[in-house]
C-alpha cells in the first residue's frame, strides 16, 4: 500500500488507474501478487507516460488494456487462472482486432521491467510509436465494427468496468471449465447464448441483458452445467399436471355430485326411483341436453355402469314420464314408481312391451302393499326372466341394491327372485306400520299401490328435520309425538312460503331472494342487531354451505359469492 | 358430510341440507316463485332453528310434567307456541 502511495505523487491518468486498479485487486488475497507487480509497473511506467500527453479516455484506455495486459502478464500464464483473468484474457484479445495489435506491440514492454533506462527509452518510444497506432487502429476498428459488433464492444467495455470495480467474479465457483466455456461463448459473439436464454425463459427475453453482463456468464455456465433438458421439464410437467387437475375438477363435479347426491342425499328415500323421480325433475330443466346424447350413447352400448345407469334412469324418467304416465293405468303414486321402474327398466332392456305386461302383472298381484324398492327389484328381476342376460343384470340389480341404501333387501332379494310377486306380500306389511317412521335404513316394505301417501318422498324428505328434533330433544319420543312433529313441520313450510311470498310481492320480485328470508328471520326474532344472519349460518350450517352464503373475498379482487 | 361424532351410530345428524327437497316443497306450494340458489340453504336454516325451538320447548313441557318421555301433548302445546312465533 504504501507503494500505491509513493506512486500516487505524480498524479497522472495513468497512476490513477492504476491506483484504482490496485486497490481493487488487493480485495483478493491473491491480487497482492499482482498488485504489488502492478505497483511496479506503475513506478516504473511513470516516467514512461508522463511526457506523453493523451486523451484522457484514450489513455485509460490503453492504461487499461496495458495494465491488463501486463496483469495478464504478471500472472496471466500462472497457475491462477482465475475467472477474472481468463476474462480479461478474452476480453482483451478477442474479436477486437485493435486490441489484438496493440497486445503483441505492448507485450514487450511490461516485460522489460527489470531493464534498466535503456530498455525504458525503448518502450518508451515503443509506447509512443504504440499510441499512434493504436488510435488509428481503434478507430478503424470502430468504424469496421457491426453495430452487433460495437454493442460486443459496449458490453465488453461495460464488463472491463465491472472487472474493473472488481465486480464479484471470483465469487463463481466455477473453476477452469466456467472460464474455458465462458471464453468460447464470449469469443463467438453474444447473440447464440442469447437464445437459449430466451428459449429457456421467455420472460427474460426483453431484458437487457448489458446490465449483468455477469450474470449471462453465470447463467451460461448453468445452462451448460445442467442439462437443458431439465429446466424445460421442470416447466413442462407443472403444466401438464394442471391441466390434468383441471380435467379432474372438470370432470367430477358433472359426474359424482349429481349422481352421487341423489344417493346420499336420499338415501332416506325408500325408492331409488323417487330420487330419480326427482332427478327427472331436475334433469328436465338441467340434465336433459347433456344427459341425453350420453344416454343414447349408453343404450346402445353396455349397461353395467352405475352411472350410466343412473343418468340414464334420470333421462329415462324425465324423457319418458309424460309418455308411460298414461300408458300404465293406476294411482298416482303406483304411477309415478311404477313408471320409474319402467323406465328403468326400459332402458336397460330396450323392450317396452314385456315391461308394461309385467308391469301390469304386477299391478294386479301386488295385493296389499308392494314397496317400491321391491317392486323395482320384482321388476328387474321379471325382466330378466323375460330376457336373461345374465350376470350382467344380476350384477346391475345387485349393484343398484347396494347403491340405494337398501342394505336390507339383498337379504330378501333370493327369495323375491324367482317366485316374485306372492312372496313380497306377506312380510311386508307387518313390517310397514312399524318401519314407517324410519326413513333411513328401510326394510323391505310392501304396501298398496293405492295408499301410497303421495307424502312418501315428503315424509322421507322432513324426516331429516324429525331426527334433528329427536336430537335437540335429547329425550326419547313417542311416535305420535314423532307425527306431531311432522304436522307441525307441514304447517310451518306452508307459514314460510306464504310469508316469503308476501315479502318478495312486497318487494316487486317474483323470485325469493336472501334478502327476504333475512327478513323472514329477522321478523321472526332470529336476527337482532346483536345476532346477524351471517353469525346464524356460522352457528349452524357446515363450512360448504357457509361458503355459499357468506360473501368472502378471494385474491384476485374477486368475491365469492358476487353480489 | 359430517355427522356429530359424539352420538352414537343410530343416532345420525346429517349436517346436509335437503336442498331438492326444500325446493320441490316451495315449487309444490308456490309455483309462481322462483326460489334463488342460496335461499334454499337460508330456508333450511330457518328449519333448523324453528325445530330447534320446537324441541327445546317441548323438552321443557315434558320436563315440567315430569315425564321422561316426549308425548304428543308435550309437542302440540310447543308448537303452538313456537308456531305463533314464527309468524312473522
Amino acid at each position: 500500500m504504501a507503494d500505491t502511495y509513493n506512486s500516487d505523487s505524480e498524479p497522472t491518468t495513468r497512476t490513477l488507474l492504476r491506483r484504482v486498479l490496485d486497490t481493487a485487486d488487493t480485495r483478493t488475497p491473491r491480487r497482492r501478487r499482482s498488485a504489488r507487480l502492478s505497483v511496479q509497473k506503475a513506478r516504473l511506467e511513470m516516467p514512461l507516460s508522463s511526457p506523453t500527453k493523451m486523451n484522457v479516455s484514450r489513455r485509460s484506455q490503453r492504461a487499461r488494456s496495458i495494465d491488463r495486459l501486463a496483469r495478464v502478464q504478471t500472472s496471466g500464464h500462472l497457475d491462477e487462472q482465475t475467472p477474472r483473468t481468463l476474462l480479461k484474457n478474452i476480453l482483451l484479445t478477442a474479436p477486437e482486432s485493435s486490441i489484438m495489435m496493440p497486445e503483441s506491440v505492448v507485450k514487450p514492454v511490461p516485460t522489460p521491467q527489470v531493464v534498466q533506462s535503456s530498455r525504458r527509452k525503448s518502450s518508451q518510444g515503443s509506447l509512443e510509436l504504440q499510441l499512434p497506432e493504436l488510435e488509428p487502429p481503434t478507430t478503424l476498428a470502430l468504424g469496421l465494427l457491426a453495430p452487433g459488433r460495437k454493442k460486443q464492444r459496449l458490453r465488453l467495455s461495460a464488463f472491463q468496468q465491472g472487472v474493473d470495480q472488481g465486480l464479484p467474479l471470483s465469487q463463481e465457483p466455477h473453476g477452469n471449465a466456467n472460464a474455458s466455456s465462458l471464453t468460447s461463448s464470449l469469443n463467438l459473439t453474444f447473440a447464440t447464448p442469447l437464445q437459449p436464454q430466451s428459449v429457456q425463459r421467455p420472460g427474460l427475453a426483453r431484458r437487457p441483458p448489458t446490465r449483468r453482463a455477469v450474470d449471462v456468464g453465470a447463467f451460461l455456465q448453468d445452462l451448460r452445467d445442467t442439462s437443458l433438458v431439465s429446466p424445460g421439464d421442470s416447466l413442462r410437467t407443472p403444466v401438464a399436471t394442471v391441466p390434468m387437475d383441471t380435467v379432474l375438477e372438470d370432470t367430477q363435479p358433472f359426474s359424482q355430485p349429481l349422481v352421487g347426491r341423489s344417493p346420499s342425499v336420499y338415501h332416506s328415500l325408500p325408492c331409488l326411483s323417487h330420487t330419480e323421480a326427482e332427478d327427472a325433475e331436475r334433469a328436465v330443466s338441467h340434465r336433459t341436453q347433456s344427459s341425453g346424447p350420453k344416454l343414447q350413447n349408453y343404450n346402445p352400448g353396455k349397461q353395467a355402469q352405475l352411472l350410466a345407469r343412473k343418468a340414464k334412469n334420470v333421462d329415462a324418467l324425465a324423457m319418458s314420464f309424460p309418455n308411460k304416465s298414461s300408458a300404465i293405468s293406476g294411482e298416482d303414486g303406483v304411477d309415478l314408481l311404477q313408471d320409474g321402474i319402467d323406465e328403468e327398466a326400459e332402458e336397460r332392456m330396450e323392450e317396452k312391451l314385456s315391461v308394461s305386461e309385467v308391469m301390469d302383472t304386477t299391478g294386479t298381484q301386488g295385493s296389499v302393499r308392494t314397496e317400491n324398492s321391491k317392486g323395482y327389484r320384482e321388476m328387474t328381476e321379471a325382466v330378466e326372466t323375460n330376457e336373461p342376460k345374465g350376470s350382467s343384470e344380476d350384477e346391475d340389480i345387485s349393484d343398484r341394491r347396494a347403491s340405494p341404501e337398501l342394505a336390507s333387501n339383498t337379504t330378501q332379494s333370493p327369495q323375491a327372485r324367482r317366485p316374485q310377486f306372492l312372496e313380497p306380500a306377506p312380510p311386508s306389511s307387518t313390517a310397514v306400520l312399524s318401519s314407517e317412521p324410519l326413513s333411513t335404513r328401510f326394510p323391505p316394505r310392501a304396501r298398496a299401490p293405492g295408499s301410497r301417501p303421495r307424502q312418501d318422498p315428503h315424509k322421507t324428505g322432513l324426516s331429516h328435520y324429525v331426527k334433528f328434533f329427536s336430537f335437540c330433544a335429547k329425550m326419547p319420543m313417542e311416535k305420535k309425538a314423532v307425527e306431531m312433529v311432522e304436522k307441525c313441520l307441514d304447517r310451518y313450510f306452508q307459514h314460510l312460503c306464504d310469508d316469503l311470498e308476501a315479502f318478495a310481492a312486497h318487494a316487486g320480485r317474483k323470485t325469493v331472494r336472501p334478502e327476504d328470508l333475512e327478513l323472514l328471520m329477522r321478523r321472526q326474532g332470529l336476527v337482532n342487531d346483536q345476532v346477524s344472519l351471517h353469525v346464524l349460518v356460522e352457528r349452524h350450517l357446515p363450512l360448504e354451505y357457509r361458503q355459499l352464503l357468506i360473501p368472502c373475498a378471494f385474491s384476485g379482487n374477486s368475491v365469492f359469492p358476487a353480489q | 358430510m359430517a355427522v356429530s361424532g359424539a352420538l352414537s351410530r343410530r343416532t345420525h345428524v346429517r349436517r346436509k341440507a335437503p336442498r331438492t327437497f326444500l325446493r320441490r316443497l316451495f315449487r309444490r306450494q308456490k309455483p309462481r316463485l322462483r326460489l334463488e340458489t342460496g335461499g334454499d340453504l337460508l330456508v333450511h336454516l330457518n328449519c333448523l332453528l324453528f325445530v330447534h325451538r320446537l324441541a327445546e320447548e317441548s323438552r321443557m313441557n315434558a320436563f315440567e310434567n315430569k315425564d321422561g318421555i316426549i308425548k304428543k301433548e308435550h309437542v302440540q302445546a310447543a308448537a303452538k307456541v313456537i308456531l305463533k312465533k314464527s309468524r312473522g
